[in-house]
């Protein structure tokens, strides 16, 4: 059966209607385009939220797992992660963008810091407000394949609802 | 008799006044005794901006500055609006990290003023009243004033003493607040000592109004067994008249209640608050209620329940005064910092008052003579209460009404999206269509209250008041109970228990403190209390937060309150009060360096911060922090070596303190006693973070406990704990438990075996087994006689 096709790239409006931080708002990104660009990351890292172990999502984050791209559990998402057999390594999202500005960081493998940064399934306003701390501070690349827009990211999808988004989800597995 | 300078009133002669300027033997006489103090003193008496520059940047260079803009832009002066994205520089010369650090900075200006600003009407008001010779009581205490002490190193003993206390720290302020201006300061490091000073200048001022107003209004001094006072919008009988007081400053409040004693209105008519007022009012009369914490504003005044409403100042909403008019609730604005464009009638005769706002021909008035209002709120209230219920003022809609209006949204989400927790309104209301109130339900608490909702719907639903329709049935279960601020804690109790705090046995103080802007309900801050006293920590709490922990109850029907002590011991619950009442938290650390360790507190900030960072596990949680005060409240405890968590909407506030472990250059220490240095684990490991949720928060308030100075029994405790918080909530081991041990004393007996395996098998740690003993591994040893320390000449032989 043909892969279902989604346009992730529309409704690219800040979910929190108020929360235009300047001139320089996120790409929409296409999911096909998003998973290609994960796949040519060289030290890439899955940050997922606490919302991120919602049921559905794990299975997706697996695929990372797969492609043995490190995941990030932030807030309180490990402890679903581990049940549904989702390796993680549980870190705080405001100490962890602190670290990801730190040349002197060396990962969670001790082989480097890390040069994209992407994010899944947080509280939307939590992590718009750090990646704040990724775009004005740091040249990590920061990719939001999250369900609203997040327009501090670089490339960020659009709106979705959760059928699209879960569909969205599969084609950036599918590339990695 | 000594004569000295000042002002001498002859009994009997009201009218005669000397005043004496200079007597040179008094003179010297003074200068003697200023001489004598200031030898005794630590370093920095009344430090200017600089003067604790040097202990800043050890923090700041330990616990990194972490900017989160909000804003890309700086729209400070007329060159801008500057694009700083990527840290460019604006036309002035800033960059983004120095604007952020600026933004910071004011921000905690402001709540520093606040608190400052309402001292000093406090100050004037309780002069003026009792006299500037009015002793200083605030229970079984010899260090009085401790914020105060440690920082201008002055002993009041009357509330006069306290007039140049807030002298230095309005001056103070006024110097902060000058290097915001443009063209002034330019470096992001310097901004934040700044923010620390003021930081630290708003716990000397919030100390300053709650020690005035409970030595002159007879508050609870010290007292672990102040009484519980009725909480919740269930237990106001909107049979009476209502009289609604909201805002912080309780002084108007208090001629209210005598009022309303003196007349034998009390069981006529219920006097309720909201916010801290409520709490000081129950601190002055124990027959007022609460409603509750600053959340409930805007729902219980749509409720068109309150008759009259009387406002004072801060954290009040801009828009009460409008909301109040559309029910016709007369508002009486007490004090100058919200006026809300009311004519001032302070001079005018309270008949006439009264009279135009019974008829709605005056929305409100300025009332700033406290005896008219402490006669025109209660009798206006008799008045309006008839005439309001006849007409049955509410914003609720009717049943009809309500079904109308959740049958008319279309869920466009435009309300999801206004929301500040994006909540799923628009599921609710289809599910209200439909008759199904429960989500309603369960949004009610977790709504604060704020409209936004309102502002963005198409349909001009009345989003507010449908979830409070809606959730009629819980709002009338909400009775809860709250100890009503008990004020600073006594020396005997810190004699008692000071020991067991910087030794570790008892495992730390967690002080849940702010405001209501909780990112998932009320109830997180009540789990999050009761987990910690279950744990033997000592949980102190204030203002709102103090609030809705006393709103829940278990299966027996008790409230924490109820349940827990309240005197400083661990396993206690100790409300201290409200808002202001936060000076007593960073003032408790400074009684146990001066108590149990006998260290010097009078000007000697650097050192008593030192030693509270190094020995004394304490750590604040503003689960819902706001307002610019939490702000300042926050930073102050951070430069007292007091590390902060803040909620997932605590990176708004645009900086963090964030220590980073694996950076080994950060974690050196110094043992006092030669003035060796010492790499030690991180402890504590961040002094301002964030968390997402409580579950994350629980393991991060232990691991925030712990000190470099633990002994072993105390890193073992609160080892424990973190390990078993970490279990329980985020489902494993933390990963990061194995610098936390020195030596296998410091391991929790029942997982001993297994921990030393593991220390063995993943970190390559040499074991003894037969002795069961660490060989090789930790990079520190214990050492009971370790004096650590992260400054200098605090070791021995150094100049000084």
């Amino acid at each position: 059966m043909a892969q279902k096709t989604v346009d992730t790239t529309k409704r690219a409006v800040p979910f929190d209607k108020a929360n235009v931080p300047g001139p320089k708002m996120a790409k929409p990104v296409k999911a096909e385009l998003a998973g290609k660009i994960i796949s040519k990351a060289k030290r890439p890292l899955l940050i997922v939220g606490t919302p991120g172990a919602d049921t559905g999502l794990p299975e997706i984050i697996k695929t990372f797992n797969s492609k043995s791209i490190p995941v990030a559990a932030t807030g309180s998402c490990l402890k679903a992660l581990k049940q549904a057999d989702v390796e993680a390594t549980y870190v705080n999202l405001h100490a962890l963008v602190s670290y990801l500005k730190d040349p002197k960081w060396k990962g969670f493998d001790g082989n480097g810091n890390y040069d994209t940064a992407i994010f899944i399934g947080h509280t939307y306003y939590y992590a718009s407000q750090l990646m704040s701390t990724l775009k004005n501070f740091t040249t990590v690349k920061v990719i939001s394949i999250d369900r609203h827009y997040h327009p501090n990211a670089q490339m960020s999808f659009g709106n979705l609802n959760d059928d699209d988004f879960r569909t969205a989800l599969k084609i950036v597995a599918a590339q990695l | 008799m000594v004569l000295k300078k000042g002002r001498f009133i002859i009994e009997d002669l009201e009218n005669v006044q000397i005043n004496i300027g200079n007597i040179t033997g008094a003179e010297v006489e003074e200068e003697e005794k200023e001489k004598e103090k200031k030898e005794a003193h630590g370093p920095t008496i009344s430090p200017g901006i600089h003067g604790l520059r040097d202990w800043d940047r050890r923090l700041l260079g330990r616990y990194e500055p972490v900017y989160s803009p909000i804003c890309d832009l700086c729209c400070y002066c007329t060159y801008g609006k500057c694009d700083l994205t990527g840290n460019k520089e604006g036309a002035c010369g800033i960059n983004m990290e120095a604007h952020q650090a600026r933004e910071a900075m004011v921000r905690t200006i402001t709540g520093a003023s606040a608190h400052a600003g309402h001292g000093r009407h406090l100050l004037h008001y309780l002069i003026e009243r009792f006299g500037a010779d009015h002793p200083i009581d605030v229970g079984p205490s010899n260090i009085k004033a401790p914020n105060t002490q440690t920082v201008l190193g002055i002993r009041p003993e009357t509330i006069g003493d306290f007039i140049p206390v807030l002298n230095y720290v309005e001056e103070q302020i006024t110097q902060l607040i000058a290097t915001a201006h443009a063209g002034q300061e330019g470096s992001a490091l310097d901004f934040d000592s700044k923010a620390l000073h003021a930081g630290m200048l708003d716990h000397v001022g919030m100390e300053v109004s709650d020690i005035i107003q409970i030595s002159c209004l007879g508050f609870p001094k010290s007292d672990e067994n102040a009484p519980l006072a009725e909480i919740g919008m269930g237990l106001i009988d909107s049979k009476k008249p209502v009289l609604l007081v909201i805002g912080h400053n309780v002084a108007a409040v208090t001629y209210i209640i005598d009022y309303v004693e003196e007349n034998e209105l009390i069981d006529k008519i219920e006097v309720v608050g909201l916010c801290c007022t409520a709490i000081d009012m129950t601190r002055y009369n124990i027959s007022a209620k609460i409603v509750g914490s600053m959340a409930k504003q805007l729902k219980y005044i749509r409720s068109g329940i309150p008759d009259v409403i009387v406002v004072d100042e801060q954290c009040i909403r801009g828009d009460v005064l409008k909301e109040a008019s559309k029910l016709h609730i007369p508002v009486i604005a007490t004090n100058d910092k919200i006026m809300y464009n009311l004519p001032d009638r302070s001079n005018d005769d309270i008949n006439s008052i009264m009279d135009d706002l019974v008829s709605g021909s005056q929305p409100g008035v300025l009332l700033f003579d406290f005896d008219k209002i402490g006669e025109l709120a209660p009798e206006l209230t008799l008045k309006m209460a008839p005439i309001r219920k006849e007409k049955g003022y509410t914003a609720l809609p009717d049943d009809e009404e309500f079904k109308r209006l959740t049958s008319s949204c279309s869920r466009c989400g435009a309300c999801v999206i206004a929301c500040p927790q994006g909540l799923d309104i628009d599921v609710a209301m289809s599910d209200a269509a439909g008759g199904d109130l429960t989500l309603f339900e369960i949004l009610h608490d977790k709504c604060v209250g704020c409209g936004r909702c309102e502002e963005e719907c198409p349909k001009g639903i009345p989003v507010l008041d449908v979830i409070e329709k809606a959730a009629q049935k819980v709002i009338r279960e909400e009775k809860g109970k709250v100890r009503i601020g008990r004020g600073q804690i006594g020396d005997p109790e810190i004699r008692e228990e000071g020991r067991n705090l910087v030794l570790g046995t008892t495992p730390g103080i967690v002080a849940i403190v702010g405001c209501p802007n909780y990112p998932d309900g009320s109830r997180d801050i009540y789990d999050i209390a009761e987990e910690m006293l279950k744990r033997s920590f000592i949980v102190v709490t204030s203002g709102c937060s103090a609030m809705d922990i006393g709103m829940f109850r278990n299966e027996d029907g008790k409230t924490l309150y109820e349940r827990f002590g309240g005197r400083f011991l661990k396993g206690n619950l100790l409300n201290v009060g409200s808002c202001v009442s936060n000076a007593h938290i960073t003032a408790t650390t400074i009684k146990v360096a001066s108590i149990f360790a006998g260290r010097n507190i009078d000007g000697n900030y650097e050192e008593i911060a030192d030693y509270v960072l190094c020995r004394i596990g304490a750590v604040g949680l503003a689960w819902g922090a706001f307002s610019q005060k939490a702000l300042s409240i926050g930073t102050g405890c951070n430069r007292m070596g007091i590390p902060v968590i803040l909620g997932p909407h605590g990176p708004k506030y645009r900086r963090a303190y964030i220590g980073n472990p694996y950076d080994p250059e950060k974690w050196n220490i110094l043992d006092a006693r030669d003035g060796s240095s010492h790499l030690m684990e991180p402890a504590p490991e961040h002094l301002l973070i964030s968390a997402e949720t409580k579950d994350e928060a629980l393991p991060m308030l232990a691991k925030l406990c712990f000190r470099p100075g633990d002994n072993s029994l105390g890193r073992m405790i609160k080892l424990t704990h973190y390990i078993e918080l970490n279990e329980k909530y985020l489902g494993e081991l933390p990963d990061d438990w194995h610098v936390y041990v020195r030596s296998e004393a410091d391991l929790p007996l029942a997982k001993k075996e297994m921990l030393l395996k593991i220390l063995e098998q993943e970190h390559g740690w040499e074991i003894d087994w037969k002795k069961k003993k660490i060989i090789k591994g930790p990079f520190r040893r214990p050492d009971v006689s370790f004096q650590p320390t992260n400054v200098p000449r605090l070791c021995k032989g150094a100049s000084v």
